[in-house]
């Protein structure tokens, strides 16, 4: 008896909703049991986790602030690459592009922040940092549009070099340095949150809610328009489909390549500039990883704006809960978290093969 | 110290902190040739490093430690294939997830062996002593170089070895010359007879097999001092970059491991070549250290851009099909 593998025809929304659900039960499933082998009450654990220890919690409030704080960067880095997976151009540079971001914002805020309205600062800060790290991510893109060099690879490298300048900024006491306290002996980020930040809407009696929230759902609803409902949009899918099929129509590939790899850097500066403007102080550790996670974040919503949002979210429970349950568990830190979401990313991806594809017997003669 | 000593020591500190990267590099290569891009070379070490590092001291014993570490980063390369091959999963994704999962897996083990005592690998004599340099008799004797190339521990000599043996099974072997056509084209590897996935599935799990000795070599330099950072510390993600400086060669990747272990062991000891040599070095005080750690990234940016305007006249070691998965009904 013979198995034979074979593309599925698109199965019902709730068929597939189910196995994904199945996927991630099962990934909580085998994390329980490991819970349960360290001596932990995994539903309490779980409990704590998902509802970040908010329940019956005085300054729950805080807990949401930090949280959406942690949740716009993401959100938007995981929208912006989407745009240029959905072209199959594979950035794996969002890492490099959110810290030159980071870097320019920051530089902006503290060179300007004193003299400029803080409402200019903020409006340059987030051009700025679009720029710059719109023509960080392009340097992949021309590559790969002139030489077709890849661009996985390369956009790998380039985090790595990015990296090293921001710990070189870091590290470095110098005259030229503005990023540095003066006064301190030791190398620590000046921070600028006196005079720039991003201004807050208060919502009942603590609850603050960023602006960036709201013009991050914005920016959600265009991406989701641009990617639909125009021609660019319907560019970048056709592109995505078979770069062949869109020479043969008569598409500049080339240029919309680079066009969307402008916009999806540029889109990562951006969500770079609203992090540097709410956190009010550079730091070395300051894409918390956003740009390897928004790529998980991306796949996982099958490149979906709105699914993007969701999963974001969600992952965004798991990281920050784990930190919180980490409080009464001190035996589980947060590198649960990430074996959890590797154990559940895999089941997804799992459940993504029994979905696109089905397994047929082949009988004997045939 | 004595400037002759100053030399002496810092070639010796080339091999020593850098081996690892040629296990990681090797790895990969061998992953990299079936046509599969993997991601989680940093996350595989790190697994292999734990794993083979526990159970190296439970056992007493640095073979038990290196079987140990090679079947951890072995089971990681299986999950790969299981999930890219079988599984027709994206290789980006399966493999950035490998190296979230496998620090998970790293701290979340280490800390809770932590909590019950860690094993320290100044009380296991046979980990210790095994690890410990040894002299190849009369090259070691050489005045100048010689202790720093031919007085070393066990791990760095089988790297040498794993990376020649690697490089000739790839060269001159059918099956590695299958494993090539694959990497290439899997559907003419295919049409000719060869089991396209079978030989994908061995060579991702010995390739990350090797990844994980390279991971426990980097513990046991590290003499197994467990803390808030992981040993292989971005070692994994050079060796993504070594892989394209040596054009997919295991030859090449022994003296690319030397050229980026040079910058590296710069970073840490240039100061001290500043302080030996005043007059004609002493600049070497001056250059930041993070120009150091960008610079492997760096040469292998301008290497992968002028490989890939050459690639078009053929003579790039980049396998053809690299990252794309194989589905054979689509032939």
């Amino acid at each position: 008896m013979r198995f034979h593998v074979v593309k599925r025809d698109n199965w019902p929304l709730w068929k597939r909703a189910l196995a994904y659900l199945a996927a991630v039960v099962a990934a909580l499933v085998i994390g329980a049991v490991i819970l349960l082998a360290i001596g932990v009450d995994p539903l309490d654990y779980y409990y704590q986790l998902f509802t970040m220890g908010t329940v019956g919690n005085k300054i729950a409030y805080k807990t949401y602030m930090n949280y959406i704080k942690e949740f716009l960067p993401l959100a938007i880095t995981s929208v912006a690459l989407s745009l240029a997976f959905k072209m199959r151009f594979w950035n794996i540079g969002g890492e490099g592009q959110f810290i030159m971001g980071s870097i320019s914002a920051g530089y902006i805020a503290l060179k300007f922040g004193a003299s400029l309205p803080v409402w200019l600062t903020l409006v340059l800060m987030c051009v700025v940092a679009m720029l710059v790290a719109g023509i960080y991510g392009l340097i992949a893109g021309f590559l790969k549009v002139k030489f077709g060099t890849n661009e996985t690879l390369m956009t790998l490298m380039m985090n790595y070099i990015a990296l090293y300048v921001l710990y070189f900024i870091g590290e470095t006491k110098a005259d030229w340095n503005l990023f540095l306290q003066e006064t301190s002996s030791r190398p620590v980020f000046v921070n600028f949150s006196d005079t720039v930040a991003f201004p807050t809407i208060k919502i009942g009696a603590k609850f603050e809610l960023n602006i960036c929230f709201i013009l991050a759902l914005i920016i959600g609803i265009i991406i989701f328009i641009y990617l639909k409902h125009t021609k660019q949009g319907y560019e970048v899918s056709v592109i995505g489909d078979s770069a062949g099929t869109a020479k043969y129509a008569g598409m500049k590939v080339n240029r919309i390549v680079l066009r969307t790899v402008f916009l999806s850097a540029s889109l990562i500066g951006l969500a770079a500039a609203f992090k540097v403007g709410t956190a009010g102080v550079l730091s070395t550790a300051i894409t918390d990883d956003v740009g390897w996670t928004g790529i998980i974040v991306a796949w996982l919503a099958q490149l979906n704006t709105g699914m993007i949002f969701i999963v974001a979210a969600l992952i965004c429970v798991l990281q920050h809960g784990s930190t919180v349950a980490a409080a009464t568990y001190a035996q589980v830190d947060s590198s649960f978290a990430n074996m959890l979401q590797g154990i559940i990313l895999f089941l997804v991806l799992a459940a993504d093969f029994f979905i696109r594809f089905r397994i047929v017997r082949v009988k004997k003669g045939e | 110290m004595d400037k002759l000593g100053v030399i002496t020591s810092f070639i010796h500190n080339i091999i020593v902190f850098n081996i690892p990267l040629l296990y990681g590099t090797v790895g990969e290569i061998v992953v990299e040739k079936s046509g599969s891009l993997n991601l989680g070379v940093e996350g595989t070490m790190a697994v292999g490093a734990i794993f083979g590092y526990i159970f190296g001291c439970y056992a007493n014993s640095l073979g038990v430690g290196i079987l140990v570490a090679f079947l951890a980063g072995a089971i990681f390369g299986l999950l790969f294939a299981a999930l890219t091959v079988s599984f027709q999963a994206n290789q980006n994704i399966t493999g950035l997830t490998l190296t979230t999962f496998g620090l998970g897996i790293y701290f979340f083990v280490g800390n809770s062996v932590k909590s019950t005592g860690w094993p320290v690998m100044a009380d296991y004599e046979n980990v210790k002593e095994g690890f410990a340099d040894i002299d190849i008799p009369l090259l070691s004797d050489i005045p100048l170089i010689g202790r720093g190339i031919f007085s070393h521990n066990l791990l760095v000599y089988l790297g040498i070895i794993i990376a020649v043996a690697v490089w000739w099974y790839l060269k001159h072997t059918s099956l590695g010359l299958r494993l090539r056509a694959i990497g290439e084209n899997p559907a003419a590897a295919d049409s000719v007879g060869i089991n396209v996935n079978r030989m994908k599935y061995i060579h991702i799990c010995l390739g990350c097999g090797i990844m994980g000795i390279g991971g426990y070599y980097m513990g046991l330099n590290m003499s197994g001092s467990f803390n808030s950072s992981c040993w292989i510390n971005g070692y994994g993600w050079i060796a993504v970059a070594l892989v394209i400086f040596a054009n997919w060669s295991p030859a090449v990747a022994i003296f690319g491991t030397f050229v980026f272990g040079f910058f590296n062991t710069l970073r840490v000891s240039g100061t001290s070549i500043a302080a030996a040599f005043p007059e004609t070095l002493g600049w070497l005080a001056d250059i930041p250290a993070q120009m150091y750690q960008a610079l492997p990234f760096i040469i292998t940016a301008v290497v992968l851009v002028v490989t890939s305007i050459r690639n078009k006249r053929g003579s790039s070691g980049l396998p053809a099909a690299l990252g794309l998965n194989y589905f054979r009904e689509d032939r």
